[in-house]
């Protein structure tokens, strides 16, 4: 995997201004899917230490953090999750392990320490919060490009930054019934969405508020999700992130559901 | 035990001024009783004030045991209970260190909490203690589970992974008459205080030691385990002597296996088995119950808009079941050959999941006799939680497992804090 991404930034270095302008070519497919990667695949693994406030529209506020920790095994692909509480005090020391599979149910786990108890959780709804925030699993862990119709509607600058803007209609039942896309052209990172339902009505904003690159690869540090017609609002900081730790794949298991992986829990 | 504290000892010194923080909750309890009965109170079976503390420290400095990745554990329950007249306790539930001396082995001893199988509030293979009493008046489902003491190892070498468990014998809590009311053979029907029974746990000795087995693997999104257990009947089902009232807990030897893995856009599950009864094994005593076996299934499915359900099937059967009917005296109760249990469960989640409704449901059409468990709990903030419900357990006889419960019947309210 490493040797791959070596060779992809060789030739990057060497073809990169004629990349660039090829860039210029890019399929609204092809944007979206790069997108994809950018933003759910970075590296072959990361760890990250993710604060998440959720505040509603009176402005009460209610903390979760959690490490995380995230293995690839392709591009585009299978991937493993390990989640494990440390706020608010009612969740410290769960674990949650998903298995996602981009071409079915994800496996889901979840230990609770109180019991001692191993579960596996049903997950056949993608569109469900994520621990009570405005996030959806799928917004956690990533949808497939294949599943909406993606057009490229122009080009913009946000916030100082070329931008593609995509509008997305999914092909089948979807939470949404279309989305629009702010793509970074340099990175390929998502700065903003807008999602709108059945009356076409915005109901949920995504928004990338701080991008930093760490370990050389751009990474969206700040995110907010926000429900328009509640005014509840899900802001995800990631701190002390890093990728390409080299995380064993013995450690998203049952074993380490029960017992912590203290090497990368802190 | 003392081990335990010495390694808590050596780390804490070592450690310095690193000092584990300490988490928990407060929180109070009130169940009002429904029905009347001969228990100690007729207008409520549960009224206590609780406070949790917990901590754990990652042993540190130049050690064995850091080294080893230990991890000392801590949690215990100061209670105040005003059923018993504010009867102040403390309860050990945790105490315990886990430690990884190789790559393929993990260590966990002391006491704690001890949990597997595939079912929902029903146990087939998990034969750890448990407290019937907290979970008939309420309590959260925290405490179902009571703590072992135990030496439990973990082996995991690539194709299966291994459990074994030592323990030392700590008997289910069970109505006893104080609290709840229950059927009491020896008063002939449901009694209360009147019940004057005596339970006779075997002696703390190596030979009543109990052993647990769970060997498992994942493949892909299925898992299937096998089991083994030898030790005691965590209910006192048998007789030791009719005339001084005298019960006790008949040796037990259990083998099972289960399966459990993603079906029909949900979680299915099942699981099996077979309870050799090792001092009655052809059935033929009065005075000891039988061996049985227990099949299990199950299915949990997400609706999506946070709704889940879950549905299983539990068969119970009791073996030599001749030999039991031929060997009774007239004046013994009878006992059915089998049982037949359903359960549901539906919970939905309400205001960014900070509500939570649920309603779990067992009924047997072959004991008539069921448990209504309704629930509502908030999330006020991140440390307030508020929670009610009700216990309506019911039945047309008084000897069926939920039957015996009818008079049990509460309404309940808590407020906890977590910290």
């Amino acid at each position: 995997m490493k040797i791959i991404k070596i060779f992809i930034v060789a030739l990057f270095l060497i073809f990169g201004p004629k990349f660039v302008f090829a860039q210029g070519e890019l399929s609204a497919n092809d944007i979206i899917a790069k997108s994809r990667l950018s933003f759910y695949y970075a590296g072959d693994d990361m760890r990250a230490k993710v604060l998440m406030e959720l505040i509603n529209k009176n402005g009460q506020k209610r903390v979760r953090e959690l490490t995380m920790l995230r293995k690839d095994y392709a591009q585009g692909g299978n991937q493993k999750y390990f989640m494990y509480f440390h706020r608010p005090a009612d969740v410290k020391d769960t674990a949650f392990m998903v298995y996602k599979y981009p071409d079915k149910d994800d496996d889901r786990w979840l230990f609770i320490p109180a019991i001692s108890l191993v579960k596996r959780i049903a997950a056949n709804d993608k569109y469900s919060s994520f621990v009570g925030s405005d996030f959806t699993y799928e917004d956690v862990s990533g949808r497939k490009p294949e599943e909406d119709t993606h057009t490229l509607l122009r080009k913009e600058i946000l916030n100082g930054t070329d931008c593609y803007v995509i509008e997305s209609i999914p092909k089948g039942a979807s939470e949404y019934t279309k989305r629009i896309s702010w793509i970074a052209a340099m990175d390929f990172l998502p700065l903003k969405e807008e999602f709108y339902d059945k009356q076409n009505e915005l109901y949920r904003q995504f928004e990338a508020q701080e991008i930093e690159s760490l370990n050389g690869i751009p990474t969206i540090t700040k995110r907010v999700m926000k429900n328009t017609k509640t005014g509840h609002r899900s802001e995800a900081t990631f701190q002390e992130v890093e990728y390409n730790l080299g995380i064993g794949d013995d450690t998203f298991s049952e074993r380490y559901l029960r017992k912590a992986p203290v090497q990368w829990i802190k | 035990m003392a081990f335990i504290l010495g390694i808590a000892f050596i780390g804490i010194q070592e450690a310095g001024a690193a000092v584990p923080a300490l988490h928990g909750f407060a929180e109070l309890d009130y169940g009002a009783k429904v029905s009347d009965d001969n228990t100690q109170r007729d207008n409520f079976n549960l009224l206590e004030q609780r406070l949790q503390l917990k901590a754990m420290y990652a042993v540190a400095g130049e050690n064995y045991f850091a080294e080893k990745s230990s991890v000392l554990n801590f949690k215990g329950d100061f209670t105040v209970d005003e059923y018993f007249s504010g009867k102040t306790d403390f309860e050990l539930r945790e105490f315990d260190l886990s430690t990884t001396p190789y790559d393929w082995l993990d260590l966990k001893a002391g006491r704690q909490i001890l949990t597997w199988g595939t079912g929902d509030y029903l146990f087939v293979n998990d034969l750890f203690p448990k407290d019937y009493v907290s979970f008939f008046i309420g309590r959260d489902d925290e405490y179902l589970k009571k703590p072992s003491d135990a030496m439990k190892m973990s082996f995991f070498p690539s194709l299966v992974n291994v459990d074994f468990i030592i323990s030392k014998f700590e008997p289910n809590t069970i109505a006893e008459g104080d609290r709840l009311s229950f059927f009491d053979s020896f008063q002939g029907g449901i009694a209360g205080t009147n019940s004057d029974r005596d339970l006779l746990e075997p002696p703390l000795q190596p030979s009543n030691l109990e052993y647990a087995l769970r060997t498992y693997r994942n493949s892909g999104s299925h898992e299937s385990a096998f089991y083994y257990f030898r030790g005691f009947d965590k209910n006192p089902t048998s007789y030791k002597d009719e005339a001084a009232r005298r019960l006790f807990y008949p040796r037990l030897d259990v083998y099972g296996t289960s399966f459990r893995g993603a079906t029909l856009g949900g979680i299915g599950n099942i699981e099996f088995g077979y309870y050799n009864s090792r001092e009655d094994s052809d059935g033929s005593n009065r005075l000891i119950a039988n061996s049985l076996f227990k099949i299990l299934t199950g299915y949990e499915k997400d609706l999506g808009n946070d709704l889940k359900v879950g549905l299983q099937y539990l068969y119970e059967q009791t073996l030599d079941y001749g030999n039991y009917k031929a060997n009774l005296l007239s004046t013994d109760f009878v006992f059915d050959e089998s049982r037949h249990l359903l359960t549901q469960r539906i919970t939905k989640l309400y205001k960014n999941q900070t509500i939570a409704v649920s309603l779990f449901n067992f009924y047997s059409p072959s004991s008539k006799d069921g448990y209504v468990r309704p629930a509502v709990s908030y999330n006020i903030t991140d440390q307030w939680k508020a929670a009610f419900g009700a216990n309506l357990p019911w039945g047309e006889d008084d000897l069926t497992e939920f039957g015996q419960m009818k008079k049990n019947k509460n309404v309940f309210v808590r407020a906890r804090y977590s910290f």
